[in-house]
C-alpha cells in the first residue's frame, strides 16, 4: 500500500522509545457499539461482520477478521437508557470467545436475576489476529 | 470511490481503510434461523461496515476462506491458526448486491447445518425477511420461532 513506514522502534524526542510491537500487539483487534434492544442493530464497529439476537440479553458477535486462536481478552459493558447513566439499571455484562470468528455477550441480568436487553452494548477486542 | 488493490494486503488494514473511506450501509435483511429445537429463534443482522465492504468490492476474502479456517479449529489438536494468509492473500471478492452479501453472510456466519438444508424436515429452519416483518416488540421473545404457516421461496 501507498504510504507505509517500516519501523521497529519509535522515539519521542524527550519521552524515550518503544517498539512498534507494542502497537501491533496492544491495538484493539475489534470492537462494536450497539443496540441490544428492539431490532437490534449496530451503531458502529470494527472488524464485525454480524450480530445475531440469540435470545433475551443474549447477543453472539462475529468477526471479519479472524483472531488466531479463541483465547483473546474481551472488555464490555452495557447499560439500559443512556438518561439512566452506564450500568446504573443493569447487572454485569458477562462474555466468552465461542471460536476464533466469535463471541459471545450476555448483558442485562438485574440484581434480582432478571433478564433483559440493554439499549446500549458495548466489547472490545484484544489478542493476535490470524 | 475506487478500491485501491488490496490484494496480499492484511484484511485488517483493508477493514480500516473501508472505516475510514466507505459509508456505512444500514440492511433491512435479517436471517432468522432455528439451529436448536430446545432454543428460541436466532436473528442474524449484517454489520453496516462489513455492508459497505460487500457492496464496494475489492476488500472481502471468498467465504470458502472461512470454512478452510473453521476446519483447520475443528481439529482436535488445534492451537492457533497457520493458514490466516488465507484471509490475506487470496483475490478479494469483487462488488456484491445487498442479497449476494446476505447470502454470503449466511454461509460465513450461520451453522452449516441450518443453511445447507434449510429447508428439509417438516417445518423451515432459516428464513431470509426484512427486519419490518420482525415482532415489533421483544414479548415472550425467548419463545419465538419460525412460523408453520410461511409461504417459502426458493
Amino acid at each position: 500500500m501507498a504510504g507505509t513506514i517500516v519501523a521497529d522502534t519509535l522515539t519521542h524526542s524527550t519521552a524515550g522509545s518503544i517498539t512498534t510491537n507494542y502497537v501491533v500487539d496492544g491495538s484493539a483487534k475489534a470492537w462494536v457499539n450497539f443496540n441490544g434492544s428492539g431490532t437490534i442493530a449496530a451503531r458502529d464497529s470494527l472488524n464485525v461482520s454480524g450480530l445475531v439476537d440469540d435470545a433475551i440479553s443474549d447477543y453472539t458477535v462475529n468477526l471479519s477478521n479472524a483472531m488466531a486462536n479463541s483465547n483473546f481478552a474481551i472488555t464490555d459493558s452495557s447499560c439500559y437508557d443512556s438518561d439512566v447513566g452506564g450500568g446504573a439499571a443493569t447487572g454485569a455484562t458477562e462474555s466468552l470467545p465461542t471460536s476464533t470468528t466469535s463471541f459471545a455477550l450476555h448483558s442485562g441480568r438485574s440484581t434480582s436475576g432478571g433478564e433483559y436487553d440493554n439499549e446500549y452494548v458495548y466489547a472490545t477486542i484484544f489478542g493476535d489476529l490470524a | 470511490m475506487q478500491t485501491p488493490d488490496f490484494k496480499g494486503t492484511h484484511l485488517f488494514s483493508r477493514l480500516c481503510w473501508a472505516k475510514e473511506n466507505l459509508e456505512p450501509v444500514q440492511s433491512d435483511y435479517r436471517a432468522v434461523y432455528e439451529d436448536s429445537i430446545d432454543e428460541c429463534a436466532k436473528i442474524l443482522v449484517p454489520d453496516p461496515n462489513w455492508m459497505a465492504c460487500a457492496l464496494q468490492g475489492g476488500i472481502l476474502p471468498p467465504v470458502w476462506v472461512y470454512w478452510e479456517l473453521a476446519k483447520d479449529e475443528a481439529q482436535p489438536d488445534f492451537k492457533k491458526h497457520t493458514r490466516g494468509y488465507l484471509l490475506h492473500e487470496t483475490e478479494p471478492m469483487p462488488a456484491m448486491t445487498e442479497e449476494e452479501a446476505i447470502e454470503y453472510l449466511i454461509m460465513k456466519d450461520i451453522p452449516q447445518s441450518v443453511w445447507q438444508n434449510w429447508d428439509e424436515g417438516n417445518r423451515p429452519k432459516m428464513v431470509i425477511c426484512k427486519k419490518e416483518q420482525l415482532p415489533q416488540t421483544r414479548t415472550w421473545r425467548n419463545a419465538w420461532r419460525i412460523s408453520d404457516e410461511l409461504n417459502l421461496a426458493a
